[in-house]
């Protein structure tokens, strides 16, 4: 039998110091600690704050009002039902929070596949529809992008925002996973097990089929974006600063960085 | 499972339910609570100082006892302490989490008890894309009020 391990912090940094003590390798792996606090009461201080009709309108934009409710809704410190009552109860009628319902519905999707295939969502659920077999992809991830110094400005910082805060917005994701998977042919794996060890709100299951989904080893086709694309949902706060700015890897229609990026697939852009 | 099907129970309080409302807690308040840090899984996973972090805070607003090293281990030895006929825990998906129940009910009965469900809905649900799922799902979504009313 274990000994109890301590309750009482008079401050947040006793308990992170005191945790540190007690776990070495993790802190040696990556010491940062996020701005984020655990526990009912922040949750339900932020589910005061949500806001459906506005997230509705604004949520794929990086400044957009989304939630940031993922890392109490993973450890289920609020259960779905009890965001998406929440949710109800802040409109006038139910469809003003469509959008952010049908959001926790992929959650409760990706839960409900994880309850079938259990370890197996570590497996391509299908052939990838790139031109490319599951070996021409890499196993491990570059060190350049672990440690954020691709000189893309935008892939640098999201790779930053993970490790320093434990979050990052979905679009975000979205892109730090196709540039993984489709502009460097690292293998989605690699990329999942490094969001696992940094998210607050990682999820084996959220996570790893997500992941599927821009690798297109669960879906129709490869998720891509271009330059355009992430400029306008960021407000252009990284293309501005950007050294590579008009001549860097996202530049291009959807069709030419299809064909650059896939050059034997069959099918096209769509 | 039936709830309070035991008389002294313990209650196991995992990584996917860190909530003072879960059924486990609700069942059975003031039952001693349990949670173990799963040494292995943290190097397996490689989990960062953060999410230790994170997780602590959540665990310091619940009334559990935090412990590490195996976890089935560490349970039963609790349950043992506490001489107790049953241990009691939320459901989750994870693989892991049923190899763990299964080794609590090679001594004691083990009750999952059920999350409050997103949908009010127990039927077929088509699972190959988010689209077929969300066809179903959709018109349970909403808890009590129906988004779209049969017109
Ligand atoms: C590559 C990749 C990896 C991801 N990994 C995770 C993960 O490990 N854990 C995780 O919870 N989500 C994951 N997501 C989904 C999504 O990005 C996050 O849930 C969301 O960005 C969390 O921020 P929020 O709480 O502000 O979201 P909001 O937009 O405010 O949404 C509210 C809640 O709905 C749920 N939700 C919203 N979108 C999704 C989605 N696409 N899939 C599943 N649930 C969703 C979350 O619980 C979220 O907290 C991943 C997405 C991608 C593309």
């Amino acid at each position: 039998m274990s000994s109890n391990m301590r309750r009482d912090f008079a401050s947040r940094d006793e308990l992170i110091d005191y945790l540190r003590r007690e776990f070495p390798q993790a802190a040696a792996r990556s010491g940062e600690v996020s701005a984020t606090r655990g526990g009912r009461r922040e949750a339900e201080a932020r589910l005061q704050r949500i806001d459906p009709q506005r997230y509705a309108a604004t949520r794929n934009y990086l400044d957009g009002a989304v939630t940031h409710l993922s890392p109490y809704i993973r450890h289920g410190v609020l259960s779905l039902a009890e965001v998406r009552d929440a949710a109800l109860s802040r409109v006038r009628r139910p469809a003003d929070a469509a959008k952010l319902v049908s959001e926790l519905g992929w959650r409760d999707y990706w839960q409900r596949l994880y309850e079938r295939l259990g370890d197996e969502i570590w497996r391509d659920q299908e052939p990838y529809k790139t031109g490319y077999r599951a070996s021409d992809y890499a196993s491990e991830l570059p060190d350049d992008i672990i440690e954020g110094r691709t000189g893309l400005a935008c892939i640098d910082a999201f790779s930053r925002d993970l490790r320093a805060t434990g979050y990052l917005h979905n679009h975000a994701r979205m892109w730090l996973a196709a540039y993984v998977v489709h502009w460097r042919r690292v293998a989605w794996q690699a990329g999942a097990r490094w969001f696992l060890e940094h998210l607050l709100d990682g999820d084996p299951a959220s996570n790893n089929l997500s992941w599927q989904w821009v690798a297109s080893t669960f879906s129709h086709k490869p998720y891509i974006f271009n330059r355009e694309n992430l400029e306008r949902f960021t407000n252009g706060i990284y293309c501005r600063t950007c050294p590579l700015y008009g001549r860097c890897d996202f530049e291009g229609t959807y069709e030419e960085l299809h064909r650059r990026l896939f050059p034997n697939a069959t099918g096209n852009a769509g | 499972m039936t709830p309070n099907q035991f008389t002294r129970p313990i209650v196991w309080i995992h990584g996917d339910c860190l909530n003072p409302y879960g059924p486990a807690l609700q069942a059975y308040p003031g039952a001693p609570a349990i949670w173990v840090w799963d040494d292995a899984l943290l190097e397996e996973w490689r989990i960062s100082l953060k999410r230790i972090v994170f997780m602590y805070e959540c665990l310091l607003e619940l009334p559990v006892v935090i412990r590490r090293g195996d976890v089935a281990t560490e349970v039963l030895a609790f349950a043992r302490e506490h001489a107790a006929d049953g241990i009691a825990t939320a459901s989750s998906p994870s693989p892991r989490f049923r190899a763990i129940c299964d080794r609590l009910r090679n001594e004691l009965p083990v009750a999952v008890l059920p999350v409050e469900p997103f949908l009010a809905y127990t039927g077929r649900l088509d699972l190959r894309r988010f689209s077929r799922y969300w066809a179903t799902a959709e018109k349970y979504a909403f808890g009590q009020k129906p988004l779209f009313d049969d017109q």
